[in-house]
């Protein structure tokens, strides 16, 4: 059954219609590319949120931030005492003594560089916060006539004992650490007595 | 060319915004980076490399071990494990209550949770922090990060995992006579490794009045004939003692976990 390729056989078509041209016509942009790229945008930010780690180079994925990756830091038990001491005192005693550990002048007496924080003994300074202590007080050359309450007697053996450990190895102070034990013994003599009168009676417990 | 001054501005922009996310804030960020301290033992991380697994870095690069083999442990997470370490004055009440708590793979915030409950009658507990991650604990401890690079040069990260990783095998195969049997005939140590064996890091000589102290010693298959010795060149020999040297295997601030004990980061002899 041969049959012709008909196609073949008819003549091109030389001159094809030409396509309609381009034109540059207006629209307005429809609102859901506006809506998804607002979608984009916030699941973008979300994206970062939980893995950028805001361009910090200590954060690297799977930590979020910062905070996440201090909060997973394990405390080895200086630094967890160090931490407590801190906290304990910038709520307690920071608030007359500063932040910073240098009082408020004419008001509060310092504690950086204090003779009396960077004393030997720990017995003496354990007992200031316990008793309280009232009068003249000589602290780095100066007279200091506050009154300061027993501001320690609230506070559990272990925190005390963090904050004096604080204070005695903060802002430049370099004297050994107080403990709990020590706490304990010196609140078991100090419990329920008047606040010390002066320097006068504060030099009379011994160090 | 028309607007010609624009097209080299906007090139200009472009390339100088790249260079500035690409090079200049990680130099700004990571280019002063130091020696750090490790969390718990204090000592410093990382050490600087011996003589000879500095050379043998460059026997690694030389011989493209990065086709094969990349220096980067991934992480995808961490899990908590809470562990008793003393019942206090009630053990039976301590132990009746860990029996009812899940104590491993937890959240911070259960193992928190879990904590205070034991804190509170009487036991005494240590949270443990645990990376996970599908290359945890086969390959290593932890995520690699930059500080494990510090003296790197170049840094060998590789992208083609055919063999292991790398990072953390002086930890885990910390032993230089593995090493180098693994050089020579990796099938010998390893049964089905795909690894090629390097003989050309190694010679095979006449034994002459005594056996060298260094040769292999091979299994019979693997072994040279009766009369011969295979000893490791020079090249082998830095090799495996820069293999010795990558050694990941200490906590860091960024990359923290809880070590089994206080691990140092003394290179295995």
């Amino acid at each position: 059954m041969f049959r012709p390729n008909k196609m073949s056989d008819e003549p091109k078509n030389s001159n094809p219609q030409p396509e309609a041209e381009p034109a540059v016509t207006r629209s307005t942009v429809p609102m859901w590319i506006f809506s998804l790229t607002l979608v984009l945008i916030y699941l973008g930010a979300v994206y970062f949120d939980h893995h950028g780690g805001w361009f910090d180079p200590q954060v690297y994925s799977p930590y979020k931030n910062a905070e996440e990756l201090e909060a997973y830091q394990p405390k080895s038990g200086a630094e967890a005492l160090r931490a407590q001491g801190k906290k304990t005192y910038e709520t307690t005693c920071g608030i007359c003594h500063g932040t910073d550990g240098l009082g408020k002048p004419g008001q509060f007496p310092p504690l950086a560089g204090s003779e009396w924080v960077n004393a030997k003994g720990d017995k003496r300074l354990a007992q200031i916060p316990l008793d309280g202590l009232n009068g003249e007080v000589h602290v780095k050359g100066q007279d200091w006539s506050a009154s300061m309450a027993a501001m320690g007697a609230g506070l559990s053996d272990s925190d005390l004992a963090a904050v004096l450990t604080y204070i005695r190895s903060s802002w430049g102070n370099n004297a050994s650490a107080v403990t709990a034990d020590d706490v304990k013994a010196v609140r078991a003599t100090a419990v329920g007595k008047p606040a010390i009168n002066g320097e006068t009676q504060l030099k009379t417990i011994p160090e | 060319m028309k607007n010609g001054f624009s097209v080299f501005i906007a090139a200009f922009i472009a390339l100088g915004a790249s260079w500035c996310g690409f090079v200049l804030a990680p130099v700004l960020q990571l280019g002063t980076a130091k020696q750090t301290t490790i969390l718990v033992s204090g000592d410093t991380y990382p050490v600087q490399r011996t003589g000879d697994a500095t050379l043998g870095l460059q026997v690694y690069r030389a011989n493209g071990c990065t086709a094969c083999h990349t220096e980067q442990i991934q992480q995808d997470g961490v899990v908590f494990d809470v562990v008793l370490t003393a019942a206090g004055k009630n053990p039976v009440v301590v132990s009746n209550l860990i029996s009812t708590l899940k104590l491993t793979g937890l959240t911070k915030e259960a193992a928190d949770s879990a904590n205070d409950k034991i804190t509170t009658v009487g036991g005494k507990v240590e949270t443990h922090l645990i990376p996970t991650g599908r290359d945890i604990p086969r390959w290593g401890i932890r995520r690699s990060v930059a500080t494990d690079f510090l003296y790197d040069s170049p840094v060998q990260l590789g992208s083609q995992r055919i063999g292991p990783d790398l990072a953390d095998v002086g930890a885990r195969l910390g032993n230089a006579d593995w090493q180098l049997l693994h050089l020579y005939a990796p099938q010998s140590v390893v049964k089905n490794s795909g690894m090629p064996p390097f003989h050309f890091l190694f010679e095979t000589k006449k034994i002459g009045d005594a056996p060298s102290p260094d040769a292999l010693n091979l299994p019979k298959e693997f072994a040279p004939p009766a009369g011969y010795e295979v000893v490791p060149t020079t090249e082998a020999k830095q090799l495996s003692a820069y293999l010795l040297s990558l050694r990941a295997d200490v906590p860091l601030y960024e990359a923290p976990f809880t070590p089994a004990q206080v691990s140092t980061n003394v290179p295995a002899k």
